[in-house]
Order: C-alpha cells, then structure tokens, then sequence
C-alpha cells in the first residue's frame, strides 16, 4: 500500500475562522468580567447614594458619591489633586527608591558573607517590627517639618521589606548553578555579578510591587503628622474639619496615584525580565 | 553554601601529556554527620586514557556523585589519590567540562548568551567568543536557536544548549553524571550518538556515571560496576560489541549487547535489594 502525505493544510480558511472565533469568544469573557465589576461599583454607590439621602446626618456622617464626584471637580477645577498627587507622588517615589535601593544592596550584599547575615538577623528582625508610625515624632525632630521628613518617612517603611525580599532571593539561588559557576573558574564576585543578582530580580520585583503601597502609606502618615502640602495633608485638614465627603475624594486621588505607581513598576519590571514573557 | 575556591595549585609532579588523563588510586570517603559515621567510598580506583569513553554503573544511593565531587575537586577524599595527566591537584582540575542531569541554564540568558558564560568568566574577546559559541551551537544542531530563551526550548534543546556550554571550553575531559536521564528515549539517543562521535572524533575522554545499564554499555569502551555501600569496585567489563561506537542503534542491536547488559544487571544484584 503506498501512504501519501496529507495535504499541507487541511482547510486553511476553516482553520483561521476557528482561531478568531476563539478570540472572540475570549474577549467576550474579558468584556463580560469588566461589565460585572461595572454593575457591582454601580450598585453599590447607587445604594450609597440611596442610603444617605433620607436623612441629613447621615450625609453628614458617611458622605455621597454625589458629594465625593463634586469635591473631586472642585479639586480638578482649583488644580488641587495635581499639585498634592505631585508632592505626596514625589515622596513616594523618592522615599520607594531610596528605600529599595539601600535595603536591596544591603540583602544582596549579605548573600556574601554567612557570618555577617547571622550577626545582623534579629537586628534586622527587631527594626523591621517596629511599626513606622512610632518613629515619626523623631523623623520630625530629624528631619524637620519639610519634604525630606516625608521621604524619610517614606523610605523607613520600604527599606526593611526590600532587604529581607532581596536577601531571600539572594540566598534561594540553587547550589548546583553555583558549582556550575565554580568549575566555570568563576570568581565569588562573578558569581555574585552573573548568577546571585540576576536570579534574584523575581523575589526583588515582588518586593518592588510590595513596597509602592508602603512607600505611599510612610509618605502620607508623614504628612499627616506635620505638613502643609500633599494628598495626606489634604486628607488630615478635610477630617479636622467634618468634611466626610472630601475625605473620600482625597482618597480616590491616592487610590489613583496608588494605581499608577503600581502600574509603572509592572511595566518597569515587563522591561527588565524579558525572559519571563518568553515561553 | 560558598567556600573560597581552591587555586589550581599543584601538589605532586606536573602534569604530563603522555600520562593518562584521569587515574583514581584507592580513594575513599567517609561522611560524618548527626547519626553518625557514613563510610560512603570504601575503595575505588580506576583509569580513564585519552579517547576512552568509560561509564560507572552502581545501585541506586552508592555514592556516585560523591565520586563525581571527589574527582572534580568540590570534596577532597579521605585517602587515595586523584590524578589528572599524572599530577595530583588539589581545587578545580584544569581542562575538564562537567554535564549533569540538570542542564541549569539561566532563563535570563538566551541559548547563545548561556553558552558564551564560561567564556565571559575567562574574560574571553567578545567577538571570538561569539562565533566559537555559535559554531558549537550550529554543530550540534540549533541552528537557529542562539537568540532563544531556555523556556521557550525542548527539554532535549535545553540540554543540546547545555552540552555546547560545556564542550565550546574544548575540555580534553568530559565528566558526566547522569545527562541523558530526564531526556526522552528518541532524544537520549540522538543526544548520546552527538556526545560521544564529539569525543572520539576530537581524541577526547569521557567519564560518564550512570545508572541506566543499556545507556553505558551502548556508548562506553569499559563500564566499571560499582557495590553499594560503602562502595568499591565490584567488576570491569572491556566492552565489545563490534559496531562503529557512535551508532547507538547498531551498538543495542549488536548480539553481544543483551549479554553486557544481563551480566551487569546480576552483578548489580538489584533484585535482592
């Protein structure tokens, strides 16, 4: 019996229509999730909404969306948000990269000496339990009532969490790819420059995508001890003052601010890992 | 987990070109942990000579990769002597490429950049390194493949990519432990057949330790059998089989294959383990 080969594509055109119907059907999914998540929000400002307007002070106690969407205009309109989403974001970010920046050098640094990491271990411990809201008072006194107390503030909050990330990632490298390295001739600094780093970007990206949230809470607990400027700031005058609503569209705004930092880091991180979208 | 890395400091005569490449003389070692003394090695020797592709075989748990960390010097043995070329050394022997199971690419690293690494660590010209980490890629078939990152390949190109950074060092010694083992049988013979014709062909030497009998007796020229623990050398059988020695089809079907394989089966005594 002679055996002939298929021909090379079946039913090209059948193929291509079953390829964009699974599209389809997959972006409908994506449009149904996003439509869900729409209805929810909806639903539960429009009871907010509902739920305050019976009475006066519970307007006053819990605010209303429509009081939150009219401070957010009026904010908008005086240019409010931007100038405090600058200052609070300046912060973050400085106080983010300062943070990251000494705590991921100091736990990749410890990857170099046992003896050194086993010294420092419950000093490390010990400062990272102390919750950062305690130190402001003496940040204050530092630091003074100016930008760099914030950034101080800022960058205690991450610097800790970027250490111990970095250090588990420093340390969780496999035995086997560092003898490799070493019947390679490899230098202990080599190893360190071509392997360690490296293979500890994923664990120190985590930390990255960790401590945006913490940079921004250190900059706003900074700002609501001492400040005159900034989304904390805004947030702190708007409480002392009873004006529930504007509270809430000050929070948005960090929420925002939040958001966007969360995302630049997500897209720094696509940028730096490109081995990770392949495969 | 780091230890300073021995220099390649020689302790004994120097090396010499004539002498064997490999001879391991009464080596023994010995683990002491918490629940005591573990005689691991009691006493292995053994000689590999230029061209030779020579397998260790032993039951599961015999200590052949503590052989494997003795020989390249991670562990120093208890006694004996490990001779490279004639000269004892002590840290890492020169002019040895090592294989294991585990490719351990770097998936930050493409297939190209992987292979390029041990050449960058001795500071090699880039552009030289380029094109003889090229060349190695393009001999054993990937071809195509240099900008790839390791997760996008087969485990079989995984460790294509894998030998071509071990063999572009041109090391006259190729030590192997167990590199075949999580390759599919399709791949493992191809992958074989390239190893070994990349051996002979150039008048290399391989130690290949293995725990698949049919694998080392299709590809070696001598196959030492191992004891369990603590381990020494139990038998050596000169392989035979009268085919050209890259064939590994010709090799597993050659009469006097199956023979080979029964023997050092029973010598291996697994069944009554």
């Amino acid at each position: 019996m002679k055996h002939e080969a298929p021909p090379p594509i079946a039913d090209e055109q059948r193929l291509v229509a079953a390829h964009r119907s699974a599209r389809r059907r997959s972006l409908r999914v994506s449009t149904a999730v996003l439509a869900t998540q729409m209805a929810l929000l909806a639903a539960a400002l429009g009871l907010w909404e509902y739920g305050v307007s019976s009475s006066s002070q519970a307007a006053f106690m819990f605010g209303s969306p429509s009081a939150i969407g009219g401070h957010l205009a009026q904010m908008f309109r005086d240019g409010s948000v931007w100038r405090d989403s600058y200052v609070t974001g300046l912060e973050t970010v400085l106080g983010f990269l300062i943070g990251n920046i000494i705590g991921t050098a100091l736990g990749l640094a410890l990857w170099y000496s046992r003896f050194v990491s086993r010294v420092v271990q419950p000093f490390v411990i010990a400062v990272g339990s102390i919750p950062i809201i305690a130190l402001a008072p003496i940040v204050i006194i530092w630091f003074g009532t100016g930008l760099s107390s914030k950034i101080a503030m800022s960058t205690l909050s991450v610097v800790v969490v970027a250490l111990v990330t970095s250090y588990k990632g420093a340390t969780g490298v496999d035995d086997d790819q560092i003898n490799l390295m070493r019947t390679l001739g490899a230098s202990k600094f080599q190893i360190f420059r071509k392997l360690v780093v490296p293979a500890s970007l994923t664990d120190i990206f985590a930390g990255l995508r960790l401590t945006v949230g913490f940079a921004l809470i250190g900059a706003i607990v900074g700002e609501f001890m001492s400040s005159s400027e900034g989304l904390g700031h805004a947030i702190f005058k708007a409480g002392s003052l009873y004006i529930i609503p504007k509270v809430f569209a000050e929070l948005v705004a960090t929420i925002a601010l939040a958001l966007v930092l969360t995302f630049i880091v997500g897209r720094v991180e696509r940028l730096l890992t490109p081995w990770r979208r392949a495969g | 987990m780091m230890r300073t890395m021995a220099a390649h400091a020689i302790v004994g005569e120097a090396p010499r070109q004539d002498a064997a490449p490999l001879h391991v003389q009464g080596v023994s070692k010995t683990y002491v942990g918490t629940r005591g003394v573990v005689p691991v090695i009691g006493d292995i020797s053994l000689t590999l000579h230029r061209g030779e592709v020579v397998s260790v075989v032993g039951p599961s748990g015999c200590g052949k990769t503590t052989l494997l960390n003795v020989l390249c010097g991670l562990l120093p043995p208890d006694t004996g002597s490990v001779r490279w070329y004639g000269a004892e050394t002590s840290g890492q022997p020169a002019n040895v490429g090592y294989m294991l199971q585990k490719d351990l690419l770097f998936p930050w690293r493409t297939a190209l950049a992987n292979v390029l690494l041990g050449l960058e660590i001795r500071r090699i010209d880039r552009v030289k390194a380029e094109d003889r980490a090229r060349a190695m890629l393009d001999q054993l078939g990937l071809h195509g493949f240099a900008d790839a990152y390791p997760s996008t390949l087969s485990g079989g190109m995984r460790q294509r990519v894998a030998l071509a950074r071990t063999l572009v060092h041109e090391p006259d010694v190729l030590l192997l432990d167990e590199p075949f083992a999580a390759l599919d049988f399709q791949t493992k013979l191809v992958i074989e057949s390239d190893t070994v014709k990349l051996v002979r062909n150039s008048g290399r030497s391989a130690l290949l330790i293995t725990h698949d009998i049919e694998e080392a007796v299709s590809v070696s020229d001598r196959v030492i059998v191992l004891s369990k623990r603590p381990t020494w050398v139990k038998k050596i059988y000169e392989i035979d089989l009268g085919v050209e020695r890259a064939d590994m089809i010709a090799a597993r079907e050659s009469p006097r294959f199956v023979g080979y394989v029964r023997q050092i089966w029973a010598d291996l005594d697994v069944a009554r383990q």
